[in-house]
């Protein structure tokens, strides 16, 4: 049977509405220990999404994006979460999102995206693949418009701890060279606060000192969504309306800190490097393409 | 003027009250969305610009360069440099004039001129008081020092300061003033309720005949001029209690121009360069004159165009007859009215060094499409807004019409341009 049998018969749960969304936030948040990694076969599905225009404008404030009438794509990568949040919650799944790093990600605007449109959202869970350290779990996004798939996103995590049989693949390696920032980022220590406000992201490594300890990190760390957001704003009018953003998270960014930014064109795209402040190495390295 | 200057087309946003469905936009937001609207229409994207003037009245510390950040946000090339310029309620037909007379000069090609203001936005402020014990304990050497510096705040220092509409030298504010005005000037409520009228009824035709379809954009979901009421009357309006002037004033919510947000920009070319690219060339800049006067020592604080037209008329050698159509600034009706007093007052307008009476106006010329009462004044816009719609009404009458602009502003200030069709 190939894969794409397999999604067409995916089974799909739809969610009414964010009810119920603390509990599976919450189970979403406890450690599963080292099972075999095991995701829901089933889709989820949110329909007639209304964008708030206010959540929207805090967003883009936020993110330091211009408040439009299409909206970033990042934005709708926040609107579809909550559904990541729900699958890895959901009793089948062995793999859950506190443990598991988000390390990769790639989302496609088909068209541009108008803050007045009514969306469906789908996610899905692919099959784990093996990895070193552990289970990588790709998380699946659609976003349509009447029929009409405007965003597709794939948030690629590594379940650390877990398991996979067989041999493990790789994530791909982005070319990464040392150079000097073109702009450095002050982030101040409520910015993990101020973007779990507009993200609905509660995992409290982004806000809590104590928790983020309790992780291994010195300090709270700014979510890695955040950053890719924040990188895209800075491109924002040399956007064209359709385009892919791949973003590989190779270090998280503690707050409060400082962070090197640069970009430079590429044959119609933009590559963009958030790094250290040296410019030594990297914290997420990100390739838009029209 | 070495070169002929044109206005080859507007893009604004709905105007909207404070607070209203533009709330959560910003000056930068607003000035971005005009722009981008206005290259999109024109074919501009990724093009540079000779120059981008704009400017907000209530504008935030950090907006220092308000206007080059909202280039940078927006469809024009990066490599296009701006400036911001604040002329109270002018701004936007001072940005105009800057950019046409450089355009003039030979200075620049072409250029766009806008205007933006958020009064759902405004700036608030710490008060003197703290912000000077603020500045002594950063100064402080030492703990203790800055300690006893801090220890001088009290609760009435933490109360913001927002940013006051008040003229700093009379402490009136500006509907105060008008209010002055207008009972020197015998301004009825009547007067006064029939301009608020027919700009509403002359704002809601010109939407039904589309006639801003190709000068605003819609944003945020609002498609047309959230202010509107078209079916206000006369009676209704002459219902509402006096806001300024006390129990027996004549000015009220409906006659007076309501706090706003919105942008607007204007695109403006050499002719040349208009015809290069295949653009339209709706109306020539001609001239254009900037007047005050000695409201602290009061004269009127909004009749400073008064002066500014005469003088402009004599310069050009023309009479009110010769304009086509006039826009004057419905800052407030009964600045309407006194104005067009004023400019029939032979005694008032030698007092401001005239020759004699600039002249009556025939009403049936007058805001044609509506003005500020009803589509709303956010007050740096205005001027850019007044601008594409009175070049495109020109153009439409035919070549060699023309038609003048008047705005009054803050600070008893002036500003008046004469377009011609092109």
């Amino acid at each position: 049977m190939g894969a794409d049998t397999e999604a067409t018969a995916r089974r799909e749960v739809r969610v009414t509405d964010a009810s119920g969304l603390r509990t599976a936030f919450v189970r979403a948040m406890m450690p599963a220990g080292r099972a075999p990694a095991r995701v829901p076969s089933h889709s989820l599905v949110l329909e007639h999404v209304v964008q708030d225009p206010a959540r929207l404008a805090a967003y883009d404030r936020v993110c330091g994006f211009t408040l439009r009438d299409s909206v970033p794509p990042t934005w709708l990568h926040v609107l579809a979460f909550p559904l990541h949040v729900r699958l890895l919650g959901a009793q089948d799944s062995t793999v859950r999102l506190v443990g598991a790093v988000h390390v990769r990600n790639t989302m496609t605007l088909h068209r541009p995206v108008g803050v007045g449109e009514a969306l469906r959202i789908e996610v899905h869970a692919e099959a784990p693949r093996p990895h070193v350290k552990g289970a990588l779990v790709d998380l699946v996004g659609a976003i349509s418009v009447h029929d009409e798939t405007v965003w597709t996103g794939v948030s690629t995590y590594l379940a650390q701890g877990s398991h996979v049989a067989g041999d493990p693949v790789d994530l791909p390696r982005d070319h990464f060279e040392p150079g000097t920032p073109q702009g450095l980022w002050r982030l101040k220590g409520d910015l993990g606060k101020r973007y779990k406000a507009v993200s609905g992201d509660p995992n409290p490594i982004h806000t809590s000192r104590v928790m983020a300890r309790a992780f291994g990190f010195p300090r709270p760390l700014i979510h890695g969504m955040w950053t890719h957001a924040h990188a895209l704003a800075q491109l924002e009018s040399r956007l064209p309306d359709a385009y892919t953003a791949t973003v590989g998270f190779a270090r998280p960014v503690l707050l409060p800190g400082t962070v090197g930014y640069r970009t430079a064109a590429h044959d119609g795209g933009w590559d963009c490097a958030v790094t250290t402040k040296d410019g030594a190495r990297p914290h997420l390295l990100m390739r838009v393409e029209p | 003027m070495n070169h002929n200057v044109v206005v080859v087309g507007g893009n604004r946003t709905p105007f909207a009250k404070a607070g209203g469905p533009l709330r959560e936009a910003s000056n930068h937001d607003l000035l971005t969305a005009a722009l981008d609207g206005l290259v999109a229409r024109h074919g501009l994207a990724g093009v540079r610009l000779g120059e981008v003037a704009g400017g907000a009245v209530l504008k935030h510390s950090k907006d220092f360069n308000l206007t080059r950040e909202a280039v940078l946000s927006s469809a024009l090339s990066p490599l296009t440099p701006a400036c911001d310029l604040q002329q109270a309620c002018a701004t936007g037909l001072e940005t105009t004039m800057y950019i046409a007379n450089k355009i003039a000069l030979g200075q620049l090609d072409a250029g766009i001129a806008a205007g933006v203001d958020s009064t759902s936005d405004a700036p608030i402020a710490v008060s003197d008081g703290l912000r000077r014990i603020l500045l002594a304990a950063q100064a402080a050497k030492t703990p203790a020092a800055r300690l006893k510096a801090l220890a001088r705040i009290r609760p009435s220092h933490l109360a913001p300061q927002a940013p006051s509409v008040a003229e700093p030298r009379t402490g009136l504010s500006m509907g105060e003033h008008q209010a002055l005005t207008g009972a020197r000037w015998s301004v009825t409520r009547e007067e006064q309720d029939e301009i608020a009228a027919e700009s509403h009824r002359k704002l809601a035709a010109a939407w039904q005949e589309g006639f801003f379809d190709d000068l605003v954009t819609p944003y945020l979901g609002l498609a047309k001029d959230a202010i509107l009421r078209p079916d206000t009357t006369v009676e209704k309006l002459s219902a509402l209690r006096p806001v300024f002037g006390g129990p027996e004033g004549t000015m009220t919510a409906g006659n007076s121009t309501a706090l706003s947000d919105g942008a607007a920009a204007v695109l403006l070319a050499s002719e040349t360069w208009a015809k290069e690219r295949g653009l339209p060339m709706l109306a020539r800049i001609v001239d254009a004159e900037i007047a005050a006067v000695d409201h602290p020592g009061g004269d009127d604080l909004l009749l400073g165009p008064v002066a500014a037209t005469g003088r402009l008329l004599a310069r050009q050698g023309l009479e009110v007859s010769d304009f086509a159509l006039v826009e004057i600034h419905e800052a407030f009706a009964s600045t309407v009215v006194s104005t067009l007093k004023a400019w029939a007052d032979e005694e008032y307008c030698r007092s401001l060094g005239l020759d004699g009476a600039i002249g009556e106006l025939d009403r049936d010329r007058l805001n044609v499409t509506g003005s500020s009462l009803a589509v709303g004044h956010p007050f740096a816009a205005t001027g850019a807004r007044l601008v594409p719609t009175l070049a495109k009404l020109l153009h439409e009458k035919g070549p060699g019409s023309k038609g003048l602009i008047s705005v009054c502003a803050a600070g008893g200030q002036g500003l008046v341009a004469i377009l011609e069709a092109v």
